[in-house]
């Protein structure tokens, strides 16, 4: 791999590192986007429908990633991290590591065969473990780069792959990682959020109960391209007739460590009970809350939408959840309207986990993040929000604080014009010889009729 | 070619403008309020363009109603509203002359979030059309399998 | 072309592409139906469905066709054209093509999405919709943009928080911006703020640093007291009025000047908590930092200069500006209750929170808070009002609609007033009287939790069952009383004896019906300004080149709109900065053949210059027709309508192909159509 020298430098693919790299490139600025992942989306792409339009995810994430892949400004470098930074002077000197996927990303052309004849199949991570994949593959339908990968590490070197591979040399067992170097004048963070883990906390029985699974997974259930194309649930493969949704299951929770509103949750429960609505007509749908924080635009409307379609809504903190002999899960939750503790049965529940920070960035950009909640420090939360500590590495998204894709989105056009206009000072005072001169800075008087 | 044949509905004809009409049958389509399916919208940048003949030629080929969903005050581009009130006023007595009921063709201001408006003139349209029947005789419609 | 014989010139080859849109479209539409249907019409060659077409691989497979079969046209079946037009006239000029080649027919939101329970009339009415797509594209012509020269330089209208930092990101990237301020002062409702969530910092001293920044910089040029009168023109080339009122007196003789009329106007400043002058300057170390002069309350002979009698007027000035893009700004006001909601304007005890945020910076170091001249003992601050109201319960705006939507920031700002209250005043009693406590953002949860270790006393209330603030009985030690069915209590009802009711009052958006009409741009049924579309295109309006920054476009706290800002400025910035825009090429045409110089469509057409009488030479004879100047044609179309003989047409939207796409609906039988 050559080494690269662009003006700026986008770490993350999914939504907001896709957005902040298109802002640029459309100003005319050379980018390098890095993923780490074998395909760029981020976590949106394995989304449904999105609140608050219900348009399909695919529709609003792949023609960003198709953009990004076919723009002339955007070098686009999957299945990459960086492992080291150097300051360069006023610019940055980035350590590449670029895993092997044991095709030759060139010349795969993402004709599937391999996978088609792959005899090994795993659970799906894109599918949150529902469905399967094979061992080699196109990491999931809309992947951008369509470009097969090889798990190494649950591969029996059967070769079947590379034997239907009509391409010459293209499945390589023997490849090896790459290192290189990309040159920018400016970074931009967007290296995303985590879900609280199902089994962050004991007493809601994520992770052992069957039928107490996280909101991603729904959203895996619902998808179109995803694994089951019906809602059913994990034990027994029932179609569940009551679903409860538990919220703040992972946020506003001092016992884990997570004091912060994660945002998100309440719109995505409420979405995800409409869709259930659709799909399971019959259906009851409960949603256990504290507060319902439906503050966006169109966001209110929403929920007003959801009491009248009979979703219920219920005021009162889930204490724990057990399962009975049916393996139902049986909600014990304090009612605050009345006051009571009330023990109810579901067939399924639906834990609303939060946002967790994703990576720490302290180690590598010298990039601190905040000590309360451990996402990336902004250090003009109120007039600069894509300021971190660093000059020149600016943050977009989700790595500073949970925010929804709406939000994600606009962050990420702030940090590209704040990236912009840095390029184009540091070009003013002549850091890139370019001949431009530099701005003035003289006090002048507003002026008067 | 297999075919199956379908009762035959009413047809009406949508002119919307993109600024406007086209766009709220879009915000009805979000809303996912279900109209009756004899409905098409053909989106118009602004209906000033078409001329008097234009209506007549297609209550001839054989669209039992039009409606004009135009900007109205909204209208983006200078005289458009006021001249397509114009044409649409031309063409009631063109239609009386020939025969054709006049509550076949209505001109309604539809905004982009006008869904209730535009569901009305769709219900509305289709009341009148039970009423009185379609432009022409139709025969059974094919639809291919 | 990359295939290895040339088609013939005029042989049309249609490919046609029904998109599933990952079942959005499926689950109604019979989509294998379509392809099929749509695989019989003339000139198809191609027809394929797949699970989203949007996709870089469904996207590809368009590209494949194009090169490998040949296909000269295209015709997508997918959602509504505004989402993804653009995206898929990429896809086909990647592959080669002319870009205006393809056809776009809505059949999501026009068909699976409004016929859940008639999949069949939905399938059938694609059917329909696709032939009539099919039907334009055997008519469509090349095409090629329109290309203007851009002018870098954009107006910013608004001086508030949002409209600062907009000017300043777009000024930065070397595009000169003019900003205009409607009052006499920058800074918006944010210099009436005290500490801002969530850094707690002082709300004018992040003004002042940027305000700085903002007058400091080569690239803007300030005006206040300045609106907007008229636009004309497109993007990369807006003319836009400005009026400009006078200020009234210099700064040189400022200091001399002596108001004689009593200072008795109510401080907007203030919320009317205090009264100014006719001369007056919001606060100390506004900017601009000259006072400026109230012309509704100026009287000849209030102001005098050495004793001398001041004679001033109001001249105001308008004057053109070009400019390639626009950025509304224009903010918002707080909601203004009517007269008895809530005791508002009945009981003098009752203010908005905007207002008693002022209060609480007027007590100064004061050891007591102190309303109407009564210590303020007991408090209560009730959320939501102008805010998440429903139909029938809460009285709606003069348009029929209530406020529907949440404002987003009074709950924070109000457990931040709660919690300085306390700071300050910690003997005063806070009753928090809400329905949900919506403390979404970053490190506003830790603003509720401060608010309950001062023990705030926490209230709920269900949205059925409102809170209601009436006067005490005469001799009550304190004058107003709160009743709220609390359910932190289950359901218990509570009357709190208070000295002073605070509404926690939800955002408007200002009044800016005439900016809404002279842009061309809309607004949402909320009022406020509404973008194309949440995700995809966040910070635009439906007009090219028209940008939305901060609280015009919805309830947004400061750091929200500080972002939005920045990313309109980068909308901006990709727009001008290369120093040409392109239009679409959809503008009238004359075919000189046709036309005899009638004029009728230079009658009708109410675009200076765009249409004219020129001689041309057709078939080796000079003769005097319509011309179509593009630039600035709008492409409405009025001139078409006009013309007796054809002989004009927009281009891209053609008359033919209309006819076309209605004998295709209208068809009795589609396919004995195509055979005729």
């Amino acid at each position: 791999m050559k080494n690269l020298q662009v003006d700026a430098l986008v770490v993350g693919g999914g939504i907001a590192g896709m957005q902040s790299a298109l802002d640029l490139a459309d100003q005319g600025f050379h980018v390098a986007l890095v993923e780490k992942e074998a395909s760029i989306g981020g976590k949106m792409i394995s989304l449904s429908k999105v609140f608050p339009t219900l348009d399909c995810c695919s529709c609003i994430t792949t023609p960003k990633m198709s953009a990004v892949a076919h723009h002339e400004n955007i070098t686009l470098l999957t299945y990459c991290e960086v492992v080291a930074l150097e300051q360069n002077g006023a610019s940055y000197r980035a350590q590449i590591n670029k895993k092997p996927r044991y095709v030759n990303e060139e010349s795969c052309t993402g004709c599937r065969l391999c996978e088609y004849a792959c005899p090994l199949d795993l659970p799906s991570a894109f599918d949150m473990g529902l469905g399967a994949q094979r061992v080699i593959r196109v990491p999931f339908s809309t992947a951008v780069p369509q470009k097969a990968v090889l798990d190494i590490d649950n591969c029996i070197l059967c070769g079947k792959c590379e034997n239907v591979c009509p391409v010459a040399d293209c499945i390589d067992f023997t490849q090896t990682a790459v290192t290189f170097e990309i040159h920018a004048d400016a970074i931009v963070l967007a290296t995303g959020f985590e879900l609280t883990p199902t089994d962050a906390k004991a007493e809601y029985g994520g992770g052992k109960l069957r039928n107490v699974v996280d909101a991603l997974t729904v959203e895996r259930f619902l998808a179109p391209t995803g694994p089951y194309g019906h809602v059913l649930r994990p034990s027994d493969g029932k179609e569940p007739e009551s679903i409860a949704y538990v919220q703040c299951a992972g946020s506003r929770d001092i016992s884990l460590g997570v004091a912060y509103c994660s945002r998100i949750c309440c719109m995505y429960a409420i979405k995800q009970a409409m869709l259930l609505s659709g799909a399971l007509p019959l259906a009851d749908i409960t949603i256990y809350y504290m507060d319902i924080r439906t503050f966006g635009k169109g966001y209110e409307q929403f929920y007003q939408n959801a009491r009248a379609m009979g979703i219920e809504f219920v005021r009162g903190k889930v204490a724990r959840i057990h399962e009975d002999a049916a393996q139902n899960p049986v909600v014990r939750v304090e009612q605050i309207d009345d006051g009571s503790v009330v023990e109810r049965e579901h067939d399924m529940v639906v834990l609303s986990v939060g946002m967790l920070p994703s990576y720490n960035p302290g180690l590598i950009y010298n990039v601190p993040v905040a000590a309360d909640d451990g996402f990336v420090a902004q250090s003009a939360a109120n007039i600069s929000p894509c300021l971190t500590y660093q000059p020149g590495i600016f943050v977009a998204g989700t790595a500073a604080g949970p925010m929804d894709i709406v939000d994600s989105i606009v962050m990420a056009g702030a940090a590209a014009a704040e990236t912009a206009a840095y390029l184009e000072e540091r070009r003013a005072v002549g850091m890139a010889g370019n001949g431009r001169s530099p701005q003035t800075t003289s006090v002048k008087e507003v002026s008067y009729a | 070619m297999a075919v199956e044949t379908v009762k035959c509905d009413f047809k009406i004809l949508i002119l919307a403008t993109i600024s406007g009409g086209y766009a709220g049958a879009d915000s009805v389509g979000q809303l996912h309020t279900d109209y009756p399916a004899n409905v098409y919208v053909l989106p118009v940048v602004c209906p000033a363009m078409f001329p008097e003949d234009f209506y007549l030629r297609t209550f001839e080929r054989g669209i039992d109603a039009i409606l004009v969903m135009y900007s109205g005050t909204d209208c983006p581009y200078k005289g458009g509203a006021e001249r397509t009130a114009v044409i649409i006023n031309h063409v009631y007595p063109l239609m009386e002359t020939r025969g054709i009921d006049t509550r076949r063709l209505r001109l309604a201001a539809i905004c982009t979030v006008c869904t209730k408006p535009f569901l009305n003139e769709v219900i509305q349209m289709n009341h009148v059309l039970q009423e009185i029947g379609p432009v022409r005789q139709k025969r059974n419609v094919p639809v291919p399998v | 072309m990359p295939d290895k014989e040339p088609l013939p010139a005029e042989e049309i080859r249609i490919g046609v592409y029904t998109c599933q849109c990952g079942g959005n479209i499926s689950d109604v539409v019979g989509c294998a139906r379509v392809v099929k249907a749509a695989g019989e019409l003339g000139n198809v060659v191609v027809s394929r469905t797949n699970l989203s077409l949007c996709s870089d691989a469904g996207q590809a497979l368009i590209e494949a066709d194009i090169k490998e079969k040949g296909v000269n046209r295209v015709v997508i079946g997918a959602c509504a054209p505004s989402l993804h037009e653009q995206t898929f006239r990429g896809t086909v000029a990647r592959a080669g093509l002319n870009p205006y080649f393809y056809n776009h027919v809505g059949i999501r939101e026009q068909a699976s999405w409004v016929h859940h329970d008639n999949p069949d009339g939905a399938t059938a009415k694609a059917i329909r919709l696709m032939a009539a797509g099919v039907a334009k594209a055997r008519l469509l012509e090349p095409l090629e943009p329109i290309r203007l020269k851009a002018q870098k330089h954009a107006l910013v209208i608004g001086g508030g928080v949002a409209g600062l930092r907009a000017a300043l990101d777009i000024a930065r990237r070397g595009i000169k911006v003019t900003l205009i301020e409607k009052s006499p002062f920058l800074g918006g409702h944010m210099a009436q703020l005290e500490q801002v969530f969530p850094t707690g910092d002082g709300a004018r001293d992040l003004l002042k640093a940027l305000i700085q920044r903002v007058v400091s910089h080569a690239n803007i040029t300030l005006y206040t007291q300045a609106e907007l009168v008229g636009v004309q023109g497109v993007v990369g080339d807006f003319t836009v009025q400005i009026c400009q009122q006078s200020r009234g007196i210099s700064d040189d003789r400022v200091t001399a000047v002596n108001v004689v009329a009593p200072a008795n106007l109510p401080d907007e400043f203030n919320y009317g908590l205090t009264t100014r002058s006719v001369l007056y300057q919001p606060y100390p170390g506004c900017y601009p930092a000259t006072p400026a002069i109230d012309w509704a309350h100026y009287e000849d002979g209030c102001l005098e200069l050495n004793g001398e009698p001041l004679h001033l007027q109001n001249k105001p000035k308008t004057f053109d500006l070009a400019v390639g893009a626009v950025v509304v700004a224009t903010g918002f006001r707080p909601y203004e209750p009517p007269i008895g909601e809530y005791g508002y304007g009945v009981l003098p005890e009752v203010i908005t929170l905007p207002a008693f945020i002022r209060l609480l910076a007027l007590a100064g170091e004061d050891e007591r808070l102190e309303f109407n001249g009564r210590a303020v003992k007991n408090i209560a601050f009730v959320h939501c009002v102008g805010s998440r109201q429903l139909d029938g319960l809460n009285e709606p705006q003069p348009d029929g609609q209530v406020n529907d939507y949440c404002s987003r920031v009074c709950c924070t700002a109000t457990l931040q007033a709660t919690n300085e209250l306390h700071q300050r005043y910690p003997a005063i009693n806070v009753f928090d009287v809400y329905e949900d406590i919506r403390t979404y953002g970053r490190g506003h949860e830790l603003y509720y939790n401060l608010a309950s270790e001062n023990r705030v006393r926490f209230l709920r209330f269900h949205d059925d069952e409102l809170p209601e603030v009436l006067a005490a009985p005469a001799g009550e030690e304190h004058p107003a009383l709160v009743w709220v069915t609390d359910y932190l209590t289950w359901g218990q009802s509570l009357e709190l004896p208070v000295d002073l009711v605070v509404l926690a009052v939800g955002m408007m958006p200002n009044p800016v019906d005439d900016i809404i009409k002279l842009l061309k741009i809309n607004a949402g049924s909320d009022r406020f300004l509404a973008e194309v579309h949440p995700k995809l295109r966040p910070v635009e309006t439906a007009v090219p080149g028209v940008l939305l920054a901060g609280t015009a476009q919805g309830p947004m706290n400061i750091q929200e709109s500080c972002a939005a800002a920045s990313a309109a400025a980068a909308k901006v910035a990709v727009l001008l900065g290369q120093g040409y825009v392109e239009l679409e090429p959809f503008v009238a045409i004359v075919n000189p053949a046709l036309c005899d110089g009638s004029g009728e469509c230079i009658k009708e057409c109410c675009y200076e210059d765009a249409i004219s009488m020129q001689p041309v030479m057709v078939n080796g004879t000079e003769k005097v027709t319509a011309v179509v100047c593009a630039a600035n044609c709008a492409g409405c179309g009025v001139c078409v309508g006009a013309c007796p003989n054809r002989a004009i047409d927009l281009q891209g939207w053609t008359l033919k192909q209309y006819e076309a796409m209605v004998d295709a609906l209208a068809a009795e039988d589609l396919f004995a159509l195509e055979l005729a």
